[in-house]
C-alpha cells in the first residue's frame, strides 16, 4: 500500500541519521581522550603506532561477523566457536614445535580446517534456531568454553612448554609463543618514519583480508548471501537455496573468527585458554556496530573505522585511568562502551523493523 | 480433535529433561562420596536463597518473553539499596525495611525501564536481556567502585577501600545475618530444616500460582500465546508486558535480598553476575521451556539443578582427581542446558512456518 | 424501532487515497444489516472504524460522525469498543491458541470468586474456572455443539473454531451490537443456517447485527435491510423483502467500461502445464485438488475471493510452500518443486506482496533486474573457472538494463538508484523486467497492480499483453481485480475454496462472476 511504503522510507531517512548518533559521541569522546592524554604529555608517536597494532590485532574478528551479517544471521554472539578452532589449530602448531612464518601458516592452516569442520556443525544448529540466532548463538558460545575446558585439561599434548609446571593436568591458561611466532605480523616490514613505525606487513595482510571480503561479495555466491540477509523470500523465489547459503556464511565467518585469534594471539604474544574467550565476542560486536552497521548488512569499511575507533579509546583510557588514580575505571568503561552500543544497536534495528 | 499421541505425553521435554538431571545428580553424587545429609542440607539451603530468583522468571516466560536474563538488574537493585543503607550506618530491623522499600521502589522503576525497552524488541527480547543485565552491571560499577566517595559521600568508611574511592569488594552484612534464617529452624538427625524460610519461599511460589489463575494471569497467558490477537480482544499488551516486567524485577530483588542475608557476607561486583544464568538453567532443569514455565517445575529445577550443582566438583575430583573438571562439568551444564532449550524450543518453533 | 448505530457522511483515507467517501449507514437495535461488497470496497476499512482498531487511529482517523446508543463516539482501541457493548466475529479469529475454549470465551469476563474480588480487586481476583466452564458450555449449547471446554483452541478444526468465535460473542450479556465479518465462510451448509436461525433470536432480543457475508443467499433469508458497498461508496440499499441476488451481485461490481486492450482470441493449443489434483498448504489460502489446464500462449485469469486460493499456486510452483498431486510441464512430469529448477525449465512466479517478497528494496535496480537470470541460469557472468564465484559482467548488464528501463518506461534517476526509492508501479515494472530477464516460458503473476497509480497500472497490463504476444510468454494472472482480468486474458478461472469452481469467458455478464465468486451455481447450469 502507497502510504505505507512512504512512512517507511520516512522511517529509514530518520534512522540513518540516528545510527550516526553513536558514531559521533564516540568520536567526540575520542577527540577528549586524544586532548587530554597530549595534556598528560603521553608520547602520541607511541600511543598512534600502538594504535595500528591494536586495529589489526582486533579487526580480522571483527571482519569475521560480516558474512553473517550479510546473509542474515544476524550478529555472531558465538565467535568464541570460532575462536576456540584457530586456538586449537596453534596449539597444534606448537605442539608440533614448528615456528617462525612456516609455525604461523601452519596455525592458520590448522585454524583454517578446524573452523571449517566446527562452523559446519555450528551453521546447521543455526539454521535450525532460525529468527533466534543471536541468543541461541550467545548459549552455544558460551557452554563451548566449558566443554573445551575438558580438552584442554585432558588432552595428550606433549610439549613441555604448554603444560602446567608442576602439580596441574593439562595445558596452561597462557602460553608464551616467545619461541614460536610471537610478533611474527607485527615485525613484518616495519616502515620507520622517525618516531613512528608502521607495521606494514600487519597492515598488508589486514588489506588483503579485507580485498577477499570485498570480492568474495561481488562474487555470485556473495551476491546471493547479500540477497538472502535482504530478504530470504525473495532469495527463496529466485531459486536460491536459503539454508546453504546460510551455512556457507556461517563456514566463512567461523574460519576468518579462527585466523583472527592467531592475527590477535601473536600480537598478545600468549595463547590464551579456558574461559578467556567468553566474553570476546561483545567487544568485537560493538566495534562493527560502532563503524556504522545497523547490525543486518555490514561493509569492510565499517569493521575498520569501529575497531579502530573502539580500540583507540580502550588504548587511551588506560593511562588516563591509572593518572586518575582509578585503575578499574578502565575496564568499567570498556564495558559501559561495549554493551551500550550494543544495546543501542539492538533498539534501533528492532524499531526499524517495525516498519517494514 | 485428540491432538496428541500418548507416547508423545510421557516422551516430552516436561519429563525428559528432569529424569536426565536426576540420573546425572545420582550418578554425580554416587561418585562423589559425599554423604546424602551433607547434600541433603546443602540443596535446602540453595533451595532458600535460589527459590525467588527462580520464581521471578516464570511469569515472563509464561507471558512470551523468554527467559529473562535480566533478573540481574533487579538483584543489582537491591544490592545498591543494601549498600545505600550500610553507607549511611542504618542498623537492625528499620535498616532491613528500609532496605526493602528502596529496593523495591528502585526494582519497580528499573522494570519499568526494562519493560519499555523490551516492548520495543519484541522477538528478541532474550538476547537484549542479557546485553541489559552486562550492561545495567557496567553503571553499577561505575557507582560503586568510581562514584562512592567522589561524587557520593559516605560516613561508614569501613566498606570504603583504602584509597578513600569506591566500596570494597566484600562487605560484612553482620548487622543482618541470621535475622530471620534462623527462625523456626528445626533438626531432623544431621539435616536441618528452616521452616521458615522455606514457607516464605512457598509463600511466594503460592503467590505466582495465584497470580497466574486470576484476570490478570489469563491476560499474560493470551498475550504470550498470541500478542497480536490481543489487541482485537481489548487487551493492551504493552502494558501487561511492562506489568509483567515490573513484578519480575521486584521478585528478583526481594530474592537477592533473601540471597545475601543467608550468605551473610556481600561480594560487592560479583555477588548478582550470574544469577541469570544459573536461575535460568534451575527453571528448565525442572522441564520448563523459554515458552512455558510452571511453579512445579521451579521448585523441582531448583533442587535438581543445585545438586548437580553441589556433589560435580567432588566427583569430578573422585573420578579424575581434578576438581577443576567437575567445575567445568557444572558451568556446561549450565550454559548446555539453556543452550539446549534454546535450540529444541526455537527449531520446533520454526517447523511448522514454511515462509520467514 | 430505535438507531443502535449511526453513521453519517463518513470519510476515510490512507495517505490520500481514499477508502471510504461519504458512508451513511444505521443499524436498528433488533435489526440483521447486511452488507456487501468486492474486494477493496471498504468493508474491512468500515469495521476497522467501528471496532476501534489502532490503525484507523494511527493512519489519521476519519472524518465523519458516528453515533451509538445516542452517543457520539470515537473509539481509539478495541477496548472502548468492547465496553460499549459492541463484539465481533473475526473472519480470521480472535482466539488465543494456547487458551482452552473455555478461556477463550471467558477472557475478560472471568467469573472471580466474591471474596477475592473484595480482597485484591478486580484484576487480580482468583478465576472461578468451574463456573466459566459452565457458562461456555451453555453458550456452545446454544450454537447445538457439544465440545469439551478444556482442549485447546490448536487444537481445533477450523468450523470449531469459528463457533467458538461465535460463543464468546454470544455469551456476552451486554451485547448491544454484534458485527460479523463472514461467519459462514468456513461453515457448511447445515451449520451455516443454523447460526442464521441463531442471529434471529438474537435480534429479537433487541441487539443489532451487522452481517458481512460474500453468501448471497444467505442475505436475502436473514437481512431485514442490506447496504451494498462499492468503491468506498454506499451504492444501494435494499429492504426485506426486495433484496435479489442478482441484484445485488450486479450492484457490487457495478457498470465499468471495459476497453478491450486485448483481442478476442480462441486459445486451444496443446497444454503448457497441467494440474492434476493439486494442493499448495499455503496457510489460509490453500489450495486443493486443483485441476487446470494452460494452454501454451494464453492469458489464463485466475480469481477468488481473498483466501480461496488464487494466490497459491505461484508460490507453490516455486517451492515455498509444500505440495501434493501431480504437475506436468511440457509433457514432462515436475517431481519436486524446487525454485531453481523450475526457473531453469523456464517457469518463473512473481510474488503479491510486492514489498515483501518481489524486491531487493536496498539494492540497485540493476541488481534486482539481473539477479534471478544471473542467479539460476548463470546470465551476465564473466567467465569464470568456478562459475559460482563468477562477477557481474556489467558491459553486458548496463545495456540489458538501460532497454529494459526503456522499454518499460521506468521512471528512475539513474538504474544505479536503490529499488526503495521508487514508486510502487515502477518497483511493479523492474519485478516484471526481472522475471523477462530470465526468459520463461510460463510466467505467474499476482496482483501486479495493487497499490500502483493509474497509469502505471494501464501500461503494466498492456506489458502483460505484448510479452503475451510478441515473446509467446504464457501468463497465469491471478486478481482480484475482475475488470483487468476482463482486458486481459483469454480465459478467466473462477476459484472457491482452493479448487476450479468455473471457467468463463472474459466477456461473460458481471453477474456470472459475481455468482461464481461467491460459489452459487447460476441459474441454470450446474458445475
Amino acid at each position: 500500500m502507497p502510504w505505507r511504503c512512504q512512512g517507511k522510507q520516512g522511517w529509514t531517512m530518520m534512522f540513518n541519521n540516528l545510527i550516526k548518533l553513536p558514531q559521533l559521541i564516540i568520536s567526540v569522546f575520542l577527540l577528549v581522550l586524544i586532548a587530554v592524554a597530549w595534556l598528560l604529555q603521553m608520547d602520541m608517536a607511541t600511543l598512534f603506532n600502538e594504535s595500528l597494532v591494536k586495529l589489526v590485532m582486533n579487526g580480522v574478528l571483527v571482519m569475521s561477523l560480516i558474512p553473517m551479517l550479510n546473509a542474515g544471521v544476524g550478529l555472531n554472539f558465538g565467535l568464541p566457536v570460532g575462536i576456540i578452532g584457530g586456538l586449537l589449530g596453534m596449539c597444534l602448531a606448537v605442539n608440533f614445535r614448528m615456528t617462525g612464518f612456516y609455525g604461523f601458516c601452519m596455525a592458520l592452516l590448522f585454524s583454517l580446517a578446524i573452523c571449517a569442520a566446527l562452523g559446519f556443525i555450528y551453521g546447521l544448529i543455526l539454521n535450525r534456531v532460525k529468527g533466534r540466532e543471536e541468543i541461541a548463538g550467545t548459549f552455544i558460545g558460551f557452554s563451548f568454553i566449558p566443554f573445551m575446558n575438558f580438552f584442554w585439561t585432558l588432552v595428550p599434548f606433549q610439549n613441555r612448554e604448554m603444560l602446567y609446571p608442576i602439580g596441574g593436568q593439562g595445558l596452561r591458561p597462557k602460553i608464551s609463543l616467545e619461541n614460536y611466532f610471537n610478533h611474527i605480523l607485527d615485525n613484518f616490514c616495519v616502515i620507520r618514519l622517525g618516531d613512528l613505525e608502521i607495521p606494514a606487513g600487519l597492515l598488508a595482510f589486514f588489506a588483503l583480508l579485507g580485498l577477499f571480503l570485498y570480492w568474495y561479495f561481488h562474487t555470485k555466491v556473495g551476491r546471493a548471501i547479500i540477497a538472502t540477509g535482504e530478504n530470504e523470500a525473495f532469495s527463496k523465489l529466485s531459486g536460491i537455496n536459503i539454508s546453504r547459503t546460510r551455512l556457507t556464511a556461517v563456514i566463512i565467518s567461523t574460519v576468518i573468527a579462527g585466523v583472527g585469534i592467531c592475527v590477535y594471539t601473536q600480537s598478545y604474544g600468549f595463547i590464551q585458554l579456558y574461559d578467556e574467550p567468553l566474553s570476546m565476542a561483545f567487544p568485537a560486536i560493538s566495534a562493527i556496530l560502532i563503524g556504522g552497521s545497523t547490525g543486518k548488512r555490514a561493509f569492510v569499511f565499517e569493521a575498520v573505522l569501529g575497531t579502530y575507533l573502539l580500540q583507540s579509546i580502550y588504548l587511551l583510557t588506560v593511562p588516563v585511568a591509572n593518572q586518575l588514580l582509578i585503575p578499574e575505571l578502565t575496564e568499567i568503561l570498556r564495558s559501559f562502551i561495549t554493551y551500550g552500543i550494543i544495546l543501542y544497536a539492538l533498539l534501533v534495528r528492532e524499531t526499524r523493523r517495525d516498519c517494514r | 480433535m485428540k491432538a496428541k499421541a500418548p507416547l508423545n505425553c510421557y516422551f516430552n521435554h516436561e519429563r525428559i529433561v528432569p529424569a536426565v538431571f536426576l540420573v546425572l545428580s545420582f550418578l554425580a553424587w554416587q561418585i562423589s562420596g559425599l554423604t546424602g545429609s551433607f547434600v541433603l542440607n546443602q540443596v535446602i539451603t540453595r533451595f532458600i536463597r535460589d527459590g525467588l530468583l527462580v520464581l521471578a522468571l516464570i511469569i515472563p516466560v509464561v507471558a512470551g518473553m523468554g527467559l529473562n536474563f535480566s533478573i540481574t538488574v533487579g538483584a543489582m537493585a537491591i544490592q545498591t539499596s543494601l549498600l545505600l543503607v550500610i553507607a549511611y550506618n542504618i542498623e537492625g530491623v528499620p535498616g532491613i525495611l528500609l532496605v526493602m522499600v528502596i529496593g523495591i521502589f528502585l526494582s519497580v522503576l528499573l522494570g519499568y525501564v526494562l519493560g519499555r525497552i523490551l516492548n520495543r524488541v519484541k522477538g528478541k527480547e532474550m538476547i537484549t536481556t542479557i546485553i541489559i543485565g552486562f550492561f545495567v552491571n557496567s553503571i553499577y560499577q561505575l557507582i560503586f567502585l568510581v562514584g562512592f566517595g567522589t561524587v557520593i559521600p559516605v560516613f561508614n568508611q569501613e566498606i570504603i577501600l583504602t584509597r578513600g574511592i569506591g566500596v570494597r569488594n566484600t562487605v560484612d552484612l553482620g548487622m543482618y545475618r541470621n535475622t530471620i534464617d534462623k527462625l523456626w529452624l528445626f533438626s531432623i538427625g544431621e539435616i536441618q530444616i528452616p521452616l521458615f524460610m522455606i514457607l516464605i519461599v512457598l509463600l511466594f511460589a503460592g503467590g505466582i500460582y495465584y497470580i497466574l489463575h486470576t484476570r490478570f494471569g489469563r491476560q499474560v497467558q493470551a498475550v504470550g500465546s498470541a500478542a497480536e490477537t490481543c489487541a482485537v480482544l481489548g487487551i493492551d499488551t504493552d502494558r501487561v508486558r511492562i506489568k509483567v516486567m515490573i513484578l519480575s524485577t521486584v521478585l528478583a530483588a526481594l530474592g537477592q535480598f533473601i540471597y545475601l542475608q543467608n550468605i551473610g557476607m556481600f561480594d560487592v561486583y560479583t555477588a548478582h553476575l550470574n544469577t541469570g544464568i544459573i536461575s535460568c538453567a534451575a527453571l528448565l532443569a525442572g522441564g520448563a521451556s523459554i515458552k512455558s514455565a510452571k511453579v512445579r517445575q521451579a521448585l523441582l529445577g531448583i533442587f535438581l539443578f543445585h545438586t548437580l550443582f553441589i556433589v560435580s566438583p567432588q566427583a569430578g575430583q573422585h573420578l579424575f582427581r581434578n576438581a577443576a573438571l567437575g567445575e567445568y562439568f557444572r558451568s556446561f551444564v549450565a550454559y548446555g542446558t539453556i543452550a539446549l532449550a534454546l535450540i529444541v524450543n526455537v527449531g520446533n518453533e520454526n517447523r511448522p512456518i514454511q515462509r520467514k | 424501532m430505535e438507531n443502535i448505530l449511526q453513521i453519517s457522511h463518513l470519510n476515510k483515507s490512507y495517505n490520500g487515497i481514499p477508502a471510504l467517501k461519504n458512508v451513511n449507514l444505521s443499524v436498528r437495535a433488533g435489526e440483521i444489516h447486511g452488507l456487501v461488497g468486492a474486494n477493496g470496497s471498504g468493508k474491512t476499512t468500515l469495521m476497522n472504524i467501528l471496532f476501534g482498531q489502532p490503525v484507523i487511529h494511527e493512519t489519521g482517523g476519519y472524518q465523519g460522525e458516528i453515533a451509538f446508543a445516542g452517543r457520539r463516539i470515537e473509539f481509539k482501541n478495541c477496548s472502548q469498543a468492547i465496553s460499549c457493548g459492541i463484539g465481533m466475529v473475526h473472519q480470521e479469529f480472535a482466539l488465543i491458541p494456547d487458551l482452552t475454549v473455555a478461556e477463550n470465551i471467558k477472557l475478560g469476563r472471568e467469573h472471580t470468586l466474591a471474596f477475592t474480588d473484595r480482597l485484591l480487586g478486580r484484576q487480580f481476583s482468583y478465576i472461578d474456572n468451574r463456573h466459566d466452564r459452565a457458562s461456555s458450555l451453555q453458550a456452545l449449547r446454544k450454537l447445538g455443539i457439544e465440545l469439551d471446554p478444556d482442549i485447546k483452541i490448536m487444537d481445533l478444526s477450523i468450523n470449531l473454531k469459528q463457533f467458538v468465535e461465535i460463543a464468546r460473542e454470544i455469551d456476552r450479556t451486554d451485547l448491544r451490537l454484534l458485527i460479523l465479518d463472514e461467519p459462514t465462510a468456513v461453515l457448511s451448509q447445515d451449520n451455516s443456517w443454523m447460526l442464521l436461525e441463531i442471529l434471529r433470536e438474537m435480534s429479537g432480543r433487541g441487539i443489532g447485527i451487522l452481517f458481512i457475508s460474500h453468501r448471497l443467499e444467505e442475505i436475502q433469508a436473514v437481512c431485514d435491510r442490506v447496504s451494498v458497498l462499492r468503491d468506498g461508496e454506499l451504492v444501494a440499499r435494499y429492504e426485506k423483502n426486495h433484496i435479489h441476488i442478482n441484484q445485488l451481485a450486479r450492484d457490487m461490481i457495478g457498470h465499468s467500461v471495459i476497453k478491450a486492450a486485448a483481442g478476442k482470441r480462441k486459445i486451444e493449443a496443446r497444454p503448457l502445464i497441467t494440474f492434476r489434483k493439486f494442493s499448495v498448504a499455503m496457510p489460509g489460502e490453500e489450495i486443493k485438488n486443483l485441476d487446470l489446464n494452460v494452454y501454451e500462449g494464453e492469458i489464463i485469469g485466475l480469481t477468488s475471493l481473498p483466501g480461496h486460493g488464487k494466490l497459491a499456486l505461484g508460490y507453490g510452483m516455486m517451492g515455498l510452500y509444500p505440495v501434493a498431486g501431480e504437475v506436468w510441464f511440457n509433457n514432462e512430469r515436475i517431481v519436486r518443486m524446487d525454485a531453481m529448477d523450475n526457473i531453469v525449465k523456464g517457469i518463473y512466479a512473481l510474488p503479491d506482496d510486492r514489498q515483501g517478497l518481489g524486491i531487493l528494496a536496498d539494492q540497485s535496480l540493476e541488481n534486482n533486474i539481473v539477479f534471478t537470470a544471473n542467479q539460476a541460469k548463470n546470465m551476465f557472468s564473466r567467465s569464470s573457472l568456478f562459475p559460482f564465484l563468477s562477477m557481474l559482467d556489467h558491459r553486458r548488464t548496463v545495456p540489458h538494463v538501460e532497454k529494459m528501463v526503456q522499454d518499460f518506461d521506468i521512471k528512475c534517476a539513474s538504474f544505479k538508484q536503490k529499488v526503495r526509492e521508487l514508486s510502487g508501479g515502477n518497483q511493479q515494472k523492474v519485478c516484471i523486467a526481472r522475471a523477462l530477464t530470465a526468459e520463461p516460458r510460463l510466467l505467474f503473476v499476482a496482483e501486479p497492480t495493487r497499490g500502483v497509480d493509474i497509469s502505471a497500472r494501464e501500461k503494466i497490463l498492456s506489458m502483460l499483453i505484448e510479452i503475451n504476444r510478441t515473446r509467446n510468454m504464457t501468463i497465469v494472472f491471478a486478481s482480484s481485480e475482475l475488470d483487468e482480468l476482463q482486458r486481459v486474458c483469454d480465459r478467466i478461472a473462477v476459484m472457491v475454496q482452493g479448487k476450479i469452481f468455473k471457467i468463463l469467458s472474459p466477456d461473460s455478464p458481471e453477474v456470472d462472476f459475481a455468482l461464481a465468486l461467491s460459489g452459487e451455481t447460476g441459474m441454470d447450469d450446474d458445475v
